[in-house]
């Protein structure tokens, strides 16, 4: 299997924190990824220096082989490495429909108007956000923020996707909507996945495989059955084993 | 003797410097929704725009074209503006954002200095006028300066022209936006610096446009952008900072509230009739007509 993303070795450090100690993964393409580990692990570090937020101190970032170093978050986007925030970070002036045509002439804004408006009425449709699509972002629900978050990053399919916390705080009926929307993405355009989440019922359903991430490396990685046998494991993160 | 008549003037007059004063207060506050930071120097660049102006018109075209003039000189000023975040702000911008107002405080209140120099230096701390040769427009009994319903009239196609941008264009979307996320901007793949430059640029730009219009009205000299400036800043802090549609009401309401007691009350105070508003806004509503309230400092 061909690697969509690779980190070697990143090194990030926050004063005295070493918030990231020479974490190396590697994202198969077509994969979708658990990433777990208990809170302050270095997760949403790594997002961040995935996606160019963070420059890392050391290491190097490649998507589908070529290097991210150096590169700022619009350019990463324009490479479709797309992420999401765990606080949704949408545009709350802007209609839902604005901000799904923002993400498609975002990124292909010598597409024509008709483009961008067809695909936002397929996306609305898709999401069943068709009856607030007039509405500011800033009045949906916290679970209607996170689909609307999802589906601009859909707007135009890219290679590979980070989602940090998709499903947290979410009920029950936008959480399989999200994941039906992720698993048709990555069937029908080969996209790649790493998806973080504290949700072992998700991550079992989504992620053949797993890496866990604990004080700042990683610690472990394999299904989710086995590493949540792997007593560090427990001890460092689950609490207890799994059913 | 406060006839109907009295009052239907100070009305139109007050409408049309309100609309000019707005073009400035719009710069303002278009410039800190999209970069977050105030730039000091748009009195500057309304003089820029207004000698812009008076060079065109006397050096080149005539006083027939000033019409012509207008978007030339505005241009010139839009790319100055384009060459001015190129050169001194972007560099500020691609620093992590902690300090990142105190420095483009600095760079601006910089830029202020050296153009207001340059003027000086180049023309002279003199007064200039391109002369107008339009005529007195009578509006039922009233006169009206030719000068000024012109300004108006083009104040009023720009503002048109602003507001079909940011509604009806790609970059108006991209633009409003960043106003309201420069993350969520980067994320979705857009070159936030390069809506920047557009930002400045068009932000400047409608300073210039004021200074090319009044340039007939109020003179062209190295601090004319002073006192327009300090109008502008007035109304921000009425409409409330980062609001366009307050920078558009507070302008009217300044310049009707300017115009109404240059009339009825005393004229030589005019200039302190809009501070006593922005005393009682602040005393009232602190975050303006239609800021947003617990804004982050």
């Amino acid at each position: 299997m061909e690697t969509a993303l690779e980190t070697i070795g990143l090194v990030k450090r926050f004063g005295g924190l070493l918030a990231s100690n020479e974490v190396s993964l590697k994202v198969g393409q077509g994969e979708i990824r658990g990433l777990i580990g208990p809170n302050g692990a270095g997760k949403t570090t790594l997002v961040n220096l995935v996606t160019g937020v963070y420059r890392p101190d050391l290491g190097d970032i490649r998507l589908a082989g070529a290097s991210l170093l150096g590169l700022g978050m619009h350019e990463i986007a324009r490479r479709g490495l797309l992420r999401t925030f765990q606080v949704t970070r949408l545009f709350g002036g802007l209609t839902v429909r604005e901000n799904l045509m923002t993400a498609f002439l975002a990124r292909r804004h010598h597409a024509s108007g008709g483009d961008a408006l067809a695909q936002t009425a397929r996306m609305l449709e898709i999401t069943t956000l068709g009856p607030v699509a007039d509405l500011p972002a800033k009045k949906l629900s916290g679970g209607q923020r996170a689909i609307l978050q999802i589906a601009c990053g859909f707007m135009i399919p890219g290679h590979c996707y980070v989602l940090d916390e998709p499903f947290a705080g979410i009920n029950p009926v936008i959480k399989d909507a999200i994941i039906d929307l992720i698993e048709d993405v990555n069937r029908r355009h080969g996209a790649t996945f790493l998806v973080v989440s504290h949700e072992m019922a998700v991550i079992r359903r989504l992620c053949p495989q797993v890496t866990v991430m604990m004080e700042g490396r990683v610690a472990a990685q394999g299904t989710l059955d086995e590493v949540a046998r792997l007593p560090e494991v427990i001890t460092g993160y689950l609490g207890k084993a799994l059913e | 003797m406060y006839s109907t008549e009295l009052f239907v003037q100070t009305f139109i007059s007050g409408v049309m410097i309100g609309v000019l004063y707005a073009l400035m207060a719009l710069g303002i506050t278009f410039i800190y929704s999209i970069m977050r930071m105030i730039n000091w120097a748009m009195g500057e660049f309304y003089m820029v725009g207004s000698y812009l102006q008076y060079m065109l018109v006397v050096g080149l075209l005539g006083t027939d074209l000033w019409w012509l003039a207008i978007p030339m000189s505005v241009a010139g000023v839009f790319v100055m503006g384009i060459v001015v975040q190129w050169g001194l702000l972007k560099p500020v911008f691609t620093r992590p954002p902690e300090s990142r107002d105190d420095y483009a405080t600095v760079v601006t209140l910089a830029l202020l200095l050296f153009l207001r120099s340059v003027a000086t230096g180049l023309a002279g701390p003199y007064q200039f006028t391109p002369g107008s040769n339009l005529p007195v427009i009578m509006v039922g009994p009233m006169p009206l300066a030719g000068a000024r319903v012109a300004a108006f009239l083009f104040a009023l196609a720009a503002l048109g022209l602003f507001y079909v941008l940011l509604r009806y264009t790609w970059y108006g979307l991209a633009l409003r936006a960043t106003a309201q996320s420069r993350v969520g901007v980067q994320t979705a793949g857009i070159d936030v610096l390069a809506v920047d430059r557009i930002a400045f640029g068009i932000g400047v730009a409608l300073a210039g446009l004021a200074g090319a219009l009044l340039a007939p009205v109020f003179l062209v000299y190295p601090t004319n952008g002073l006192i327009t400036t300090m109008k502008g800043f007035e109304i921000v802090v009425i409409g409330g900072l980062g609001s366009i549609p307050g920078a558009l009401v507070a302008g009217l309401l300044l310049g009707l509230i300017e115009s109404f007691g240059a009339a009825f009350i005393d004229s030589s105070y005019q200039n302190v009739y809009g501070f006593i508003l922005v005393l009682a806004i602040l005393a009232l509503r602190p975050s303006g007509l239609f800021g947003e309230r617990g804004r982050e400092a």
